[in-house]
């Protein structure tokens, strides 16, 4: 009870409201704007945050991440541009329902729904992850090295993207972890003579451009892409009706969210989409789908929602990110010196009960946001493009070089901003890259130790059930689309 | 959206793609070979990797994981180029998104942001700033002065402000940053 009392008193703190409600304005704000996201957001946030005691910079991350997650609706339903990749499901009945002047219902749905969903799934988390934590303790490195793999597999779906692709960029990610002095031997590896390379490629850097800088680039390739607006917005909480012919599909969406989130690697976008294709799939009313059905709005920004939520139960638990804004979230726990995983609930469990109350206040926070300030919300689609990214730029300079007042990271930030930019047009998606990189120490470590504790044999791996348990799930998890085909 | 978006499968990055039908991918295949030559290189630099006692390195060396991790990459990587193949033929190919050419303005861009960077250790994180501020939004094709020229300073001189004295960074003044002192 004691951490729970504590963890909650820390949230009330008014200068973490202050902070939350902070990150809750920044949240909405990027994922409303087209281009940005609350990954990096998040990223960007991050080394500003290190100065910050840990919980309240953690909550304050936690925060954007769940209102960047519902941001994105607002310029999905406004202007048919999702401002982030988990509200694309949402513009697909959103904007037609705005375009028929009922663009104030159409938002008032999308934050109930978020809201609902959110807070559904944060009662899941409070009692999910507990469990998970105490089951993952007793984990040996043969059981991690396995969770580990299975969480990189699952790497293959995310974001929807190409299997092979996102295996690869999330092998790469791995890879990249491996650089810097070796832990058991003090070797130095991938160094080049790079006395910065020692200590490893640092996060923060990579993180910024990967998701910012790479984004700035790509935006220079699209100077002339302009929006038609929605101008007339009152938005208006859900009639009574409306309530009853969602309601059903809020808690049928929670729970894909919610479930989808828990999964490793799996964010918020698959779970949008999978909450958008149920909810028309139970509707009697499917055939209104895509001309404004308040099923269709309200089914995927309850699923988007609710990952949120679910995707911290693995971050917190087991140390594996549920998403590409856990992932960067996880970095952050490390960086404060915090030990993700079963750990963290035995030996700080009050950030665990800080965590919750933060997503808990954000959610009650944003719907005040999202009801009293989508119009004007709105209007900063009216920021010009040729003002907003310099800024940008000027932000992801400031992050890489303030953690380490190193200009090295920035150089490190510019490559790979680049290297993003390019990967991303040959289809490879940043996210995995970046999950590579946070789980490759991991990875590395525990596949060492189960080496050593089993004399080079590889077949001892699969005298554990649980390691054979994960890898059975792995092969699942891969073969799966081909499995789909058949079918 | 304004903007008309090529969706022509045939033609991609300005040059005609392998048809649906064809087994290889022409573009994966040349992704597929740089990825494979950096495997190569990455391979022979672990073979530079100091070397240490079994008894030392309890039998897992320094080059064990990296060198797992490459066999991976490579071997997923030789799949690239037929990827197209069996997947389009599901109608569910989710490669590539680059329907265009590399713009002139996305090249100068990223060349600018390199000459900013190259340059903080002369001109000083501040300065830095206002160059991204005022070069950035011209060559996007702003022509506003009155809105660049309150923006390149104001801009910088918040975040410097900001980050400085509220959160303590300390910014690299740069030579020109000395010599103004």
């Amino acid at each position: 009870m004691e951490p729970i009392v504590q963890g909650l008193t820390l949230v009330l703190d008014p200068v973490n409201i202050a902070l939350v409600f902070g990150g809750v304005v920044i949240g909405v704000l990027v994922g409303a704007l087209p281009g940005l996201s609350s990954p990096m957001a998040v990223a960007l946030l991050l080394p500003f945050t290190i100065t910050l005691d840990p919980v309240p910079a953690i909550c304050m991350m936690t925060a954007i991440y769940c209102a960047g997650t519902y941001g994105g609706s607002i310029t999905a339903i406004l202007i048919n541009a999702p401002g982030a990749p988990p509200a694309a499901a949402t513009a697909l009945d959103g904007y037609p329902m705005a375009k028929r002047g009922e663009a104030g219902r159409a938002l008032g749905l999308a934050v109930v729904s978020s809201v609902s969903g959110g807070v559904i799934s944060l009662v899941v988390f409070l009692f999910a992850a507990p469990m998970l934590a105490e089951l993952a303790l007793k984990f040996r490195p043969p059981e991690y090295f396995a969770l580990t793999v299975f969480a990189l597999s699952m790497l293959a779906s995310i974001s929807g993207g190409s299997l092979l692709r996102n295996l690869i960029a999330g092998a790469f990610g791995v890879l990249l972890a491996t650089a810097g002095i070796h832990l058991t031997t003090g070797v130095e590896r991938f160094t080049f003579g790079i006395y910065e390379l020692t200590e490893g490629i640092g996060f923060v850097p990579v993180l910024i451009g990967l998701f910012a800088m790479a984004e700035l680039l790509a935006q220079s390739q699209a100077l002339n892409v302009s929006y038609e607006r929605i101008t007339s917005v009152v938005v208006k909480l859900p009639s009574r009706a409306d309530f009853r012919r969602v309601r059903w599909t809020i808690l049928r969406s929670s729970g894909i969210g919610t479930f989808i989130g828990i999964l490793p690697a799996e964010g918020a976008t698959v779970a949008a989409i999978v909450g958008y294709n149920e909810a028309k799939r139970w509707s009697k009313n499917s055939h209104e789908f895509g001309r404004g059905a308040p099923e269709g709005i309200a089914g995927p920004e309850a699923a988007n929602n609710a990952a949120t939520g679910g995707a911290m139960v693995p971050t917190l638990a087991l140390g594996i990110p549920g998403s590409a804004t856990t992932a960067i979230i996880l970095a952050a726990l490390i960086m404060h010196g915090f030990r993700p995983g079963p750990h963290l609930m035995q030996e700080t469990p009050h950030v665990f009960y800080a965590i919750f109350g933060a997503m808990l206040l954000a959610n009650v926070m944003f719907l005040g946001v999202g009801l009293g300030g989508a119009k004007l919300f709105s209007r900063i689609t009216l920021i010009p493009r040729q003002l907003l990214w310099p800024a940008v730029f000027v932000f992801c300079m400031v992050g890489a070089y303030a953690f380490a007042s190193s200009i090295f990271d920035v150089w490190v930030m510019v490559i790979a901003g680049i290297v993003g930019f390019l990967m991303k047009r040959h289809g490879f998606p940043p996210a995995p890259l970046v999950m590579g990189l946070i789980l490759g120490r991991l990875v590395e470590e525990s596949l060492s130790q189960s080496m050593i504790m089993f004399d080079n044999n590889w077949f001892r791996f699969f005298e554990s059930p649980i390691v054979d348990g994960f890898f059975l799930m792995t092969v699942i998890g891969l073969l799966w689309p081909l499995i789909k085909r058949r079918r | 959206m304004t903007e008309s978006v090529n969706t022509d499968p045939s033609e991609e990055n300005g040059r005609e793609r392998a048809p649906a039908s064809s087994f290889i991918d022409r573009a994966d295949l040349g992704v597929a070979f740089v990825i494979l030559v950096g495997c190569g290189l990455l391979y022979w630099t672990t073979a530079g990797f100091e070397e240490v006692s079994g008894l030392f390195a309890q039998d897992v060396p320094p080059e064990f994981f990296p060198r797992l991790v490459i066999g991976v990459v490579a071997v997923l990587t030789l799949a690239l180029p037929f990827e197209q193949f069996f997947v389009r033929k599901s109608g569910k190919y989710r490669g590539r998104d680059g329907t265009q050419n590399i713009r002139p303005s996305t090249y100068i861009t990223a060349a600018c942001l390199v000459a900013v960077v190259a340059s903080i250790a002369f001109l000083g994180a501040a300065l830095a700033m206002f160059a991204v501020c005022l070069a950035l939004p011209v060559l996007w094709g702003e022509r506003r002065i009155k809105v660049i020229l309150p923006y390149a300073i104001l801009m910088p001189l918040a975040v410097t402000l900001v980050f400085s004295y509220l959160l303590g960074v300390h910014f690299e003044p740069g030579v020109l940053g000395l010599v103004l002192r």
